[in-house]
C-alpha cells in the first residue's frame, strides 16, 4: 500500500469533521448518490437481479482458476499479452520492463485504484517517466499533491476557489473558479499528454473471460483517449474483477454505472481485446494485461472474507456511510476509503495496522443495503474484530487491546453470574454519586467513560434496577412463570 | 507461461485443490453458458413498424437528457442536409480551419460531403487504411463522422465497432462527435444488444458511446467537454431496405 | 401464541440505568391484560462484547440467556439491537456444538422486540394510551435495518390520542451510538449524534422517540449537553401514558 499516508485515523477524522467543504460536498454526494440508490434498487422491476450478480461473482471466484485461465487464453489469441502478477512489485517490475522496451518517456493514466495499491507511480517516477493523471478529479489531485477522498469523485474536499488557485499556480491561466472554464483549462492541457504520450495505463473496471476483453467505464472520455492514442497499454487487473460470460458482463456492468452514479450506463464503456490490428491509425501496438494477487488469494482462501472479493468497485457505500459521511475519505488512509475500505484495507495491508478501520464504525448496517452485489460488510467487519480481540494466526494478528481483552473477562465473570453482577451495580451505584450533578446527569467520568462524558452527559446507575423493583413492586402480585421456577432452582 | 502456472496453482490452493489439479472448462459446462437468447432475438425480428417508430421517440427522449442532440433524416439527402448544416454552424474548437475526418462507411459516403464545400473552408478527410497521416488529420479535425452498428433506445446509447477503415479516434478526438444512424438499427435496450453481440458477434475493440464527453469532478457540477467530444450529434437514417427496413441486423 | 405469558427480557441499560422503561412495559402489558413473568437471573445478552469481537465472551453470555430463557414460553425485550443479537448471532456462536446452536435457535424463534410482539403477533395496534404533543421517531439500526421492523413503532404511535407524528430527515440514518465505538471514537460519534440531533430540532417536536435505549441514551446525552430541551421517549414510555422527560 502507499506508505505516504500516514495521518491517524481519528486525528484525520476530526480534521475531515472539522472542514466545512469537505462536509457539504458529502452531505449533498450522500443525500443524491446514496439516497438516489436506494430508491434505484427500490424501484428495479427486475429485484432478482443483485442476488443473480451477487451469485455469479461468488460462482466467479470458486472458479477463479479456470476463468482467468479462459481470459488469458482469449486475450493471447488476439495478440495481447496476459502477465500474472503475485505480488504488487511483480506488477510494477513487469510494467516498467514494457515501459523501458518501448522507450517510453510519458506515462497517462485512466483512474485505477489498484494502480494505487501497488503504488507504482513512484516507481515510473524514478526511471525517469512522466505520470499524469488524466481523470480531472485525479489530476487536480496530482497537481496539488494530495490524496483522493473518494472512489468515484476523487478531489469532493476541494472547493472551486481552492482549484481555481492551483490552476493559475501550475497550469499558469488567469485565476477563474468557474467550473465551465477550469474544466476547459484542464481538457486543453491534458489534451497534449493524452496525444504525445507514449504509453496508457489504466485499471479494469470488468474483464470479460468469455470474450478476451476487458471493459472499462468513465464519462469523461480520458480512459478512451488513455487506450487510443498511445502506442502501448497496460491495464492492470485485481484478480476478482472478472465475469465469465457477455451475459453476465451486462448484468454486472448495470449494477456498476448504477451504483457508481445512478447511470444506466456511463457515458463510455470501452471493450479492448487486444493490440490494434496492423494497419490501424490509432489503438496500442502493445496490449499488455497484468493480473494481480497481491494479497487476494488470502482472502480468497478464508470463507469469512471471500465475500469481499464480489465487489465491483461502485462506491456507492461510500455514499450511505453515516461515518465516511462525517469524517471523509483521508481518515482511511488507504486508496480504498468507505465500508469497502475499512474492510478491504487490513485484509490486503495488515489487521493490525489498520485496526482504527476494523473498529472505526458503528455496523449500522446501511452499506450491506445500498450494496448491488449484496455483500455484507458489517459481518465481515465484525469478524475483523473478532481477529483483533484474540489475534490470529492465519491473518498474522496479534491480540490487540489486551487491557480491553482482560475487561471483557471480567464482564464475562459478572454476566455469567446474577449475583455477583448485580452486587457490582451496587457498588457501582454507591462509587457514582461524585460524579452525580444537580440535573442528575452525569458530566465527567474518568477512564474508559471519559470518551462519552467529553460530549455527553451520561445517567448515572438508577436507584432502584428494574429487577429490584420488579421483586418489590410486581413479583408478588403475579405468577412465577416457568423461567422463575429454574431461577429458584437454581 | 510459468507465472500462470504458480498463480493459478495459488487460487487452486485458497479453493482447496491441490496446487497442480489443473481444471478443464470442459468439465463446467455451467460456467461459460449462458441464458437462451433466442425469444429475444425473436422480439427484435418481429418488431413491428410502430414499435420501431416508438424505439426512435423513446431513443430521442433518453437522449436529450443526456445532451445528445437527435436529428431525424426522413430520406438520405436529408441526412445530407443535417449534416452539411452542422458542419456550416460549428466552429472549431483548437484549429482556426475546418477539418472533418469520417469513417470509410457506406452511409456516410451516400451524403457525398467530398462534393459539398468547394466554396467553403472545409476540408474533408476518409478514414482510409492505407493514408498514413491519418492521427494527425484526426487530430486536426474538429467533427468526426461515423456510423455505428447498434442504438439503444433505453439508455440512448450507439455502439461503435473497430474495424478496418473505421478507426477509433473517429469518434473520440474531434471535439464534435456525428454519428449516422439508420433507424431499423435501433434496438430497445441492453439485453437486446448483447443478445445481438453474442449471435453475431464482436470486434477486437469496440465502446458504448452514451453522450457527449462530461464531468462532475468540480464541486459536483456537471460539465460537457472533458476529454472526449463535447458535443454529440445523431443523425437517425431512413431504414436501409423500405420503411421496415431488413428484418435482422447485421453487424 | 397469544395467550402465551411472557418473560420480561428487560435489557441491561434499562436495567441498570432506565428502569422506567422497564416499568413503562409493565404498565402496558397489564393494560392489555398479558401475563407476565420476569427472570431474575437475566444480565445482558452479550452484544457488547460480540461487537468489540469477544465471542467467547459474548458466547458465555449467551449461554447463561439461553439457560435462563429457554423454558419460558414468549421473551419480550424492549430493545431491537439485543433481539438482533439473539435472533441473528446467538446461532454463529457456537460453531462445532450443534447441541448448543439448536438452542440458540429454539430461543430466538421466540424472542420478540416489543413493539413487533404488540403489532404482528397479537395484532395489537391501539394501546389506550393518550399523549398531548408532537413526537418524531428515530429509527434504530439494528431494528429497521437488521429485523425490518419500522411499521410497527408507528403503527402504535399514531393511534395514541392527542399525538402527532412529524417524520424527521434521514429517520434511519445511524444516531453514532456503536457501542463502544461511541467511546473510542468520541469525535465521529458526537458528529453523527449532532446531526441527528439538528433532525429532531427542525421537526420542531415536543419529544423523540425511540424503541432502542442505547440509541436514546446517547441522543438524550447530547442533547442534555447542548441545553436543549426536547423531551426523549421510550416507545414503552409513550405507551404507558407518560409524559417522559429530559434528565
Amino acid at each position: 500500500m502507499n506508505p505516504t499516508q500516514s495521518s491517524d485515523y481519528r486525528t484525520a477524522a476530526v480534521a475531515g469533521i472539522g472542514s466545512e467543504r469537505l462536509q457539504k460536498s458529502l452531505h449533498g454526494l450522500q443525500d443524491r448518490f446514496g439516497k438516489g440508490a436506494m430508491k434505484l434498487w427500490a424501484g428495479m422491476e427486475d429485484r432478482e437481479m443483485r442476488s443473480r450478480v451477487k451469485d455469479s461473482r461468488m460462482r466467479t471466484l470458486e472458479h477463479l482458476d479456470i476463468i482467468l485461465a479462459e481470459l488469458a487464453k482469449n486475450v493471447r489469441a488476439r495478440g495481447g499479452q496476459v502477465y500474472f502478477a503475485e505480488t504488487g512489485q511483480d506488477a510494477i517490475d513487469y510494467t516498467i520492463e514494457v515501459a523501458k522496451k518501448n522507450e517510453v518517456k510519458r506515462v497517462v493514466k485512466g483512474k485505477s485504484m489498484t494502480s494505487m495499491e501497488i503504488n507504482i507511480d513512484p516507481a515510473l517516477e524514478n526511471e525517469g517517466i512522466e505520470v499524469v493523471e488524466t481523470d480531472l478529479g485525479e489530476y487536480i489531485i496530482q497537481l496539488a499533491g494530495d490524496k483522493p477522498s473518494h472512489i468515484i469523485a476523487p478531489c469532493i474536499h476541494l472547493d472551486r476557489n481552492q482549484i481555481g488557485r492551483l490552476f493559475t499556480d501550475k497550469l499558469g491561466i488567469d485565476y477563474t473558479n468557474d467550473p465551465p472554464a477550469l474544466t476547459l483549462a484542464a481538457r486543453k492541457a491534458l489534451r497534449e499528454k493524452l496525444l504525445s504520450a507514449d504509453m496508457g495505463l489504466t485499471g479494469c473496471n470488468l474483464a470479460c473471460a468469455e470474450t478476451g476483453h476487458i471493459s472499462l467505464v468513465s464519462n469523461e472520455g480520458n480512459i478512451r483517449m488513455a487506450t487510443t492514442m498511445p502506442r502501448v497499454l497496460v491495464a492492470l487487473m485485481g484478480m476478482e474483477r472478472v465475469v465469465a460470460t457477455l451475459a453476465e458482463h451486462r448484468e454486472a456492468l448495470q449494477l456498476l454505472t448504477r451504483g457508481a452514479a445512478l447511470q444506466k450506463l456511463s457515458t463510455y464503456v470501452s471493450f479492448l481485446g487486444g493490440p490494434a490490428a496492423e494497419d490501424d491509425p490509432d489503438g496500442p501496438q502493445e496490449f499488455h494485461l497484468v493480473i494481480i494477487d497481491n494479497g487476494r488469494c488470502k482472502i480468497l482462501a478464508d470463507p469469512e472474507f471471500r465475500e469481499v472479493l464480489a465487489c465491483i468497485r461502485c462506491g456507492a457505500c461510500l455514499n450511505i456511510c453515516p461515518v465516511y459521511g462525517k469524517i471523509g475519505g483521508h481518515a482511511y488512509n488507504s486508496p480504498y476509503c468507505g465500508p469497502i475500505g475499512a474492510v478491504i484495507t487490513p485484509l490486503l495491508d495488515g489487521i493490525n495496522k489498520h485496526a482504527d478501520l476494523c473498529k472505526g464504525e458503528t455496523l449500522c448496517g446501511a452499506c450491506r443495503e445500498i450494496c448491488p452485489v449484496e455483500n455484507d460488510l458489517p459481518r465481515m467487519l465484525a469478524a475483523l474484530r473478532h481477529k483483533l480481540a484474540y489475534g490470529s494466526d492465519r491473518w498474522n494478528t496479534r491480540q490487540h487491546n489486551p487491557a480491553e481483552a482482560y475487561a471483557f473477562s471480567f464482564w464475562r465473570l459478572l454476566v455469567t453470574n446474577a449475583f455477583l453482577y448485580r452486587s457490582f451495580i451496587a457498588i457501582g451505584r454507591i462509587f457514582q454519586w461524585p460524579f452525580v450533578k444537580k440535573n442528575k446527569m452525569i458530566k465527567k467520568m474518568a477512564g474508559l467513560a471519559s470518551g462519552w462524558t467529553a460530549h455527553r452527559d451520561l445517567p448515572p446507575i438508577a436507584g432502584r434496577t428494574f429487577s429490584e423493583l420488579w421483586k418489590e413492586k410486581y413479583r408478588t402480585t403475579r405468577p412465577a412463570g416457568p423461567a422463575a421456577k429454574i431461577e429458584e432452582e437454581k | 507461461m510459468d507465472n500462470q502456472n504458480s498463480f493459478l496453482g495459488n487460487i487452486r490452493i485458497a479453493l482447496g485443490l491441490g496446487a497442480g489439479e489443473e481444471r478443464d472448462k470442459s468439465h463446467y459446462p455451467a460456467l461459460f453458458s449462458s441464458p437462451d437468447t433466442g425469444a429475444i432475438v425473436a422480439r427484435m425480428q418481429n418488431r413491428t413498424a410502430e414499435e420501431k417508430e416508438e424505439l426512435v421517440n423513446l431513443f430521442q427522449e433518453n437522449a436529450r437528457a443526456l445532451g445528445i442532440h437527435t436529428h431525424i433524416a426522413l430520406t438520405d439527402s436529408d441526412a445530407a442536409g443535417i449534416v452539411v448544416e452542422l458542419i456550416r454552424s460549428k466552429e472549431p474548437e483548437f484549429t482556426h480551419t475546418k477539418h472533418i475526418m469520417q469513417h470509410d462507411h457506406p452511409d456516410i459516403a451516400a451524403l457525398q460531403l467530398w462534393k459539398r464545400f468547394n466554396r467553403e473552408a472545409v476540408t474533408v478527410h476518409t478514414t482510409f487504411s492505407a493514408d498514413s497521416e491519418l492521427r494527425e488529420k484526426t487530430i486536426t479535425s474538429f467533427i468526426g463522422i461515423t456510423a455505428p452498428v447498434i442504438g439503444v433506445a433505453d439508455s440512448a446509447t450507439v455502439i461503435q465497432f473497430t474495424t478496418p477503415g473505421q478507426p477509433r479516434s473517429t469518434s473520440l478526438v474531434p471535439s464534435i462527435h456525428l454519428a449516422l444512424l439508420r433507424r431499423d438499427r435501433l434496438v430497445a435496450d441492453l439485453s437486446e444488444a448483447y443478445a445481438l453481440l453474442g449471435e453475431k458477434g464482436y470486434p477486437d475493440s469496440f465502446v458504448f458511446i452514451s453522450g457527449p464527453s462530461k464531468t462532475a469532478d468540480i464541486e459536483a457540477q456537471m460539465v460537457h467537454g472533458a476529454h472526449g467530444p463535447r458535443e454529440m450529434h445523431l443523425i437517425v437514417l431512413p431504414a436501409a431496405d423500405g420503411p421496415l427496413g431488413k428484418k435482422e441486423i447485421s453487424l | 401464541m397469544a395467550g402465551n405469558t411472557v418473560s420480561l427480557f428487560i435489557q441491561c441499560l434499562v436495567d441498570t440505568m432506565f428502569p422506567q422503561v422497564g416499568e413503562a412495559m409493565v404498565t402496558v402489558f397489564d393494560r392489555l391484560g398479558i401475563p407476565l413473568a420476569y427472570p431474575e437471573g437475566q444480565t445482558c445478552c452479550g452484544q457488547p462484547a460480540f461487537n468489540s469481537g469477544y465471542r467467547k465472551e459474548a458466547a458465555a453470555a449467551a449461554r447463561h440467556f439461553i439457560e435462563i430463557f429457554e423454558s419460558a414460553e414468549t421473551i419480550v425485550c424492549p430493545s431491537g439491537s439485543c433481539v438482533h443479537m439473539v435472533r441473528h448471532h446467538y446461532p454463529e456462536l457456537f460453531p462445532g456444538d450443534a447441541d448448543m446452536a439448536a438452542r440458540a435457535r429454539a430461543v430466538a424463534a421466540k424472542t420478540f422486540e416489543m413493539t413487533e410482539y404488540l403489532v404482528d403477533v397479537l395484532d395489537v395496534t391501539d394501546t389506550m394510551a393518550e399523549f398531548t404533543g408532537t413526537v418524531t421517531y428515530h429509527d434504530s439500526c439494528h431494528l429497521s435495518r437488521g429485523l425490518g421492523i419500522a411499521l410497527q413503532p408507528r403503527i402504535l404511535l399514531k393511534n395514541i390520542r392527542g399525538l402527532e407524528l412529524i417524520e424527521m430527515q434521514n429517520s434511519d440514518t445511524c444516531c453514532g451510538f456503536g457501542g463502544t465505538f461511541s467511546i473510542n471514537y468520541p469525535e465521529i460519534s458526537t458528529a453523527m449524534v449532532d446531526e441527528k440531533i439538528d433532525n429532531i430540532l427542525a421537526t420542531g417536536a415536543d419529544a423523540v422517540v425511540g424503541c432502542d435505549i442505547s440509541c436514546l441514551m446517547n441522543i438524550q446525552g447530547r442533547l442534555s449537553r447542548r441545553g436543549e430541551k426536547v423531551k426523549v421517549l421510550h416507545v414503552a414510555e409513550i405507551l404507558a401514558g407518560s409524559r417522559g422527560g429530559n434528565a
